[in-house]
C-alpha cells in the first residue's frame, strides 16, 4: 500500500443557500483551485462525489460526471458517486485513499455536495424519512430527531445526563462555529441559558440539540507519497481508517446508548495506526445531536460509559481539556449538509495539523487527529486518522 | 384478501391467454393490461406513491403481502425460519442467520412494554403534518425477543412511560392498505 495525504482542501458556505446544487458543484470547484495554486485540473485523475439524496433534494441523479463538469475536472481513471447518508462524504474520502494507496490513482478530488432546503419542510422531512427502513419504521413518521430522542432518554434514565450537558455540548460547538464565517451559525450566539428557552423538537431534545438542513459543499485533495510535496509542506497523512455496521431496522438497534460499532469501527482505525485514543489530539465526531457527541466520547474510551456528560461539563473536550472536540463548530454549528460534512471535517483536521485555524480553536501542538462520522440511526460508523507531518 | 388483490385477482380472468416467451409463470404476474389498473398516480394520502411512507402491500408487490393480510385480521406476524428457528422483524423472504428461503409465518404477541420513546412536535413527512403532535416508541414485545418501533396513540406523549403498557392495533388507509401502531393501556 502506498502512503495517502490529503494535500488541499476547501469548504463552500454553508447554510440556507440561495443557489443549486450544481451551482454550489461550481463553487467549490473554483474555492479548491483558489485554496491550492498549484493545482492543475490534468492532476486529477480521479473524481469520488459524495451526494447523500441529490435525487430527493435536487432531482438530480448521475451526478459524478456532473460534479466533474462543474467543477472543470476530467477524470480519467476513476469516476464515481459515494452515498452512505451522512457519511457519504467521508465514503467518497475512505475511496479515493483506496484507490490511491492501490495504485490505481495518483491524485484525486474528493468532494461533498448537498442541496437539503426545499421550499416545502415536509418534502424534506421525507427526504430524511427513506434514510431509514422506509416501509416499517417510516409508516410511523419516523426521523432522525425521535430516533437520537430516544438515545437522550435512555441516557438520562440509565446514567443521569441532564439537558444541561446536553446544552453544554451544543455551546461549545456553537462558540467554536462563531470563529467560522463558512458555519450556518458563524453569526449566532447560543449559550446554555438561551439554549434551554429554544423550543423542543422531539423531546428531551430541543431546536439547539439539533443540526440543522443545510446547504453546502467541501472537497479535499488526495495524493500519493511521491505527489505531495508538489502541493504542500504540511499534509495530513492517512494513517488509519475503519468502519462499522451492525443493522439497519430500528428493531435490531440493541442498547441505544452502547454504540459497538463505533468502539469495533475506532478499534480497527488505531490499530491500523499504531496509536491509542489518547494520542488523538484533536477530533471532529458526528455531533448531529448533542447526545450522540456524548455517546461517542463514551464509545471511543475518551471516558468510561454513562460519564459523556460530565466529559462535557468538565471542558474535557474543550481547547485546554483532554481533546479538541469539533472545534470547527460541529454539525450542530456548522449545519449538515449530508455529503458535505465527513469532507468539512477533513478539511478542519488537515488545517488543525498544519497550525491554520484561528487561535480560539486551534488545538495546542497537535499531532493525530481523527475524522468520525455516524449515518443512519447510528447504525454505521466510519473514521478516518490523520497524522500531520512534513511531505517526503 | 384484501379489497385491491381481489380486484386485480378478478380482473386477472380477463386478462388474454398468456402465450409464446412472454408467458408469465403462476407468481409472476403478467404486465398489466390498459383495461385492468388504471394509472393511480398518486397514493391516497395524495403524495406520489415513492413520497409515501407506507408501502405498497398486494401480492403483486411485495412476498410479505401475508403480513397485511393477517394485519387486517388484527394480527400481528412475522417469519420464522423454519432451519434455524431464528425470529425475524420485521418479516423477510431469507434468513439473515442461515440464508434459508423456508420460512414459516407466525403471530406475534399483541402486548408489549415500552422501551424508549419520543415524540414529533415539529418537522413531520409530507402527509403527517397534521398528525403533529404524535408519540413513537421502541416497544418490547411480550414473551418474544423482538423490539418493535411504531407510533404510540392514546395518549399524549407527556404521559407516557418507559415500562408502560401498550397493545398492538392495525387501522386502515383511505385506499384499503393498512398498517399498525400502538396504543397506551397503560
Amino acid at each position: 500500500m502506498r502512503n495517502v495525504a490529503i494535500v488541499a482542501g476547501a469548504t463552500t458556505p454553508f447554510g440556507v443557500r440561495p443557489t443549486t446544487w450544481t451551482e454550489m458543484a461550481q463553487e467549490i470547484g473554483a474555492a479548491l483551485f483558489a485554496a491550492e495554486p498549484e493545482l492543475r485540473s490534468e492532476d486529477v485523475d480521479s473524481l469520488f462525489v459524495g451526494a447523500a439524496e441529490p435525487e430527493r433534494f435536487a432531482f438530480q441523479s448521475h451526478v459524478a460526471p456532473l460534479a466533474a463538469e462543474q467543477m472543470g475536472l476530467a477524470p480519467h481513471r476513476i469516476l464515481q458517486r459515494t452515498e452512505l447518508a451522512c457519511a457519504s462524504g467521508q465514503s467518497a474520502i475512505r475511496s479515493a485513499y483506496a484507490a490511491i494507496a492501490a495504485g490505481l490513482s495518483d491524485v484525486a478530488v474528493a468532494v461533498g455536495i448537498e442541496k437539503m432546503n426545499l421550499p416545502s419542510m415536509a418534502e424534506a422531512n421525507t427526504s430524511m424519512g427513506c434514510v431509514m427502513d422506509r416501509a416499517w419504521d417510516g409508516p410511523h413518521g419516523a426521523t432522525a430527531p425521535p430516533f437520537f430522542a430516544m438515545v437522550a432518554q435512555r441516557h438520562m434514565l440509565e446514567y443521569g445526563t441532564t439537558e444541561d450537558q446536553l446544552a453544554t455540548v451544543s455551546a461549545k460547538n456553537h462558540r467554536f462555529a462563531n470563529t467560522n464565517p463558512h458555519a450556518q451559525f458563524y453569526s449566532k450566539t447560543f449559550d446554555r441559558a438561551k439554549l434551554a428557552r429554544l423550543p423542543m423538537v422531539a423531546p428531551p431534545l430541543r431546536l439547539g440539540d439539533c443540526s440543522s438542513m443545510t446547504d453546502g459543499a467541501a472537497a479535499v485533495v488526495l495524493a500519493a507519497e511521491e505527489r505531495v510535496s508538489r502541493y504542500t509542506d504540511s499534509p495530513a497523512w492517512i494513517r488509519g481508517t475503519g468502519q462499522y455496521s451492525d443493522f439497519h431496522n430500528l428493531a435490531n438497534a440493541g442498547s441505544l446508548t452502547d454504540w459497538k460499532g463505533l468502539t469495533r469501527a475506532a478499534r480497527e482505525a488505531l490499530d491500523r495506526a499504531g496509536i491509542t485514543i489518547r494520542d488523538i489530539d484533536v477530533a471532529e465526531i458526528h455531533d448531529c445531536f448533542s447526545i450522540s457527541e456524548i455517546v461517542e466520547y463514551e464509545a471511543f474510551g475518551w471516558c468510561s460509559r454513562g460519564a459523556g456528560g460530565k466529559f462535557a461539563q468538565d471542558g474535557c473536550s474543550d481547547v485546554g481539556g483532554d481533546v479538541v472536540i469539533n472545534p470547527r463548530g460541529g454539525l450542530l454549528g456548522c449545519g449538515h449538509p449530508l455529503g458535505a460534512t465527513g469532507i468539512a471535517q477533513s478539511v478542519e483536521i488537515f488545517r488543525q495539523l498544519a497550525r491554520e485555524v484561528p487561535a480560539a480553536r486551534q488545538a495546542p501542538d497537535p499531532r493525530f487527529g481523527l475524522v468520525h462520522n455516524l449515518s443512519g440511526s447510528a447504525n454505521v460508523h466510519s473514521i478516518m486518522i490523520y497524522e500531520g507531518g512534513r511531505a517526503s | 384478501m384484501s379489497a385491491i388483490a381481489k380486484a386485480r385477482s378478478a380482473s386477472r380472468s380477463e386478462d388474454p391467454p398468456a402465450s409464446g416467451p412472454a408467458a408469465s409463470s403462476a407468481t409472476e404476474p403478467s404486465p398489466a393490461p390498459k383495461e385492468r389498473t388504471p394509472d393511480k398516480g398518486r397514493a391516497a394520502s395524495g403524495v406520489p406513491f415513492l413520497l409515501d411512507f407506507f408501502p405498497l402491500e398486494g401480492p403483486e408487490q411485495t412476498r410479505v403481502a401475508r403480513f397485511y393480510e393477517r394485519l387486517k385480521e388484527g394480527h400481528l406476524s412475522t417469519t420464522r425460519c423454519r432451519r434455524c428457528g431464528s425470529l425475524h422483524w420485521p418479516p423477510r423472504v431469507a434468513c439473515p442467520r442461515c440464508h434459508a428461503e423456508e420460512l414459516d409465518w407466525t403471530d406475534l404477541p399483541s402486548t408489549g412494554r415500552i422501551y424508549a420513546f419520543s415524540a414529533v412536535l415539529a418537522g413531520a413527512p409530507l402527509g403527517m403534518e397534521s398528525d403533529v403532535p404524535f408519540a413513537v416508541g421502541l416497544v418490547d414485545l411480550d414473551g418474544v425477543p423482538l423490539r418493535v418501533f411504531g407510533r404510540i396513540d392514546g395518549r399524549p406523549w407527556d404521559e407516557l412511560r418507559v415500562g408502560g403498557a401498550v397493545r398492538v392495533e392495525s387501522f386502515n388507509l383511505p385506499d384499503g392498505r393498512v398498517f399498525y401502531r400502538f396504543r397506551s393501556v397503560d
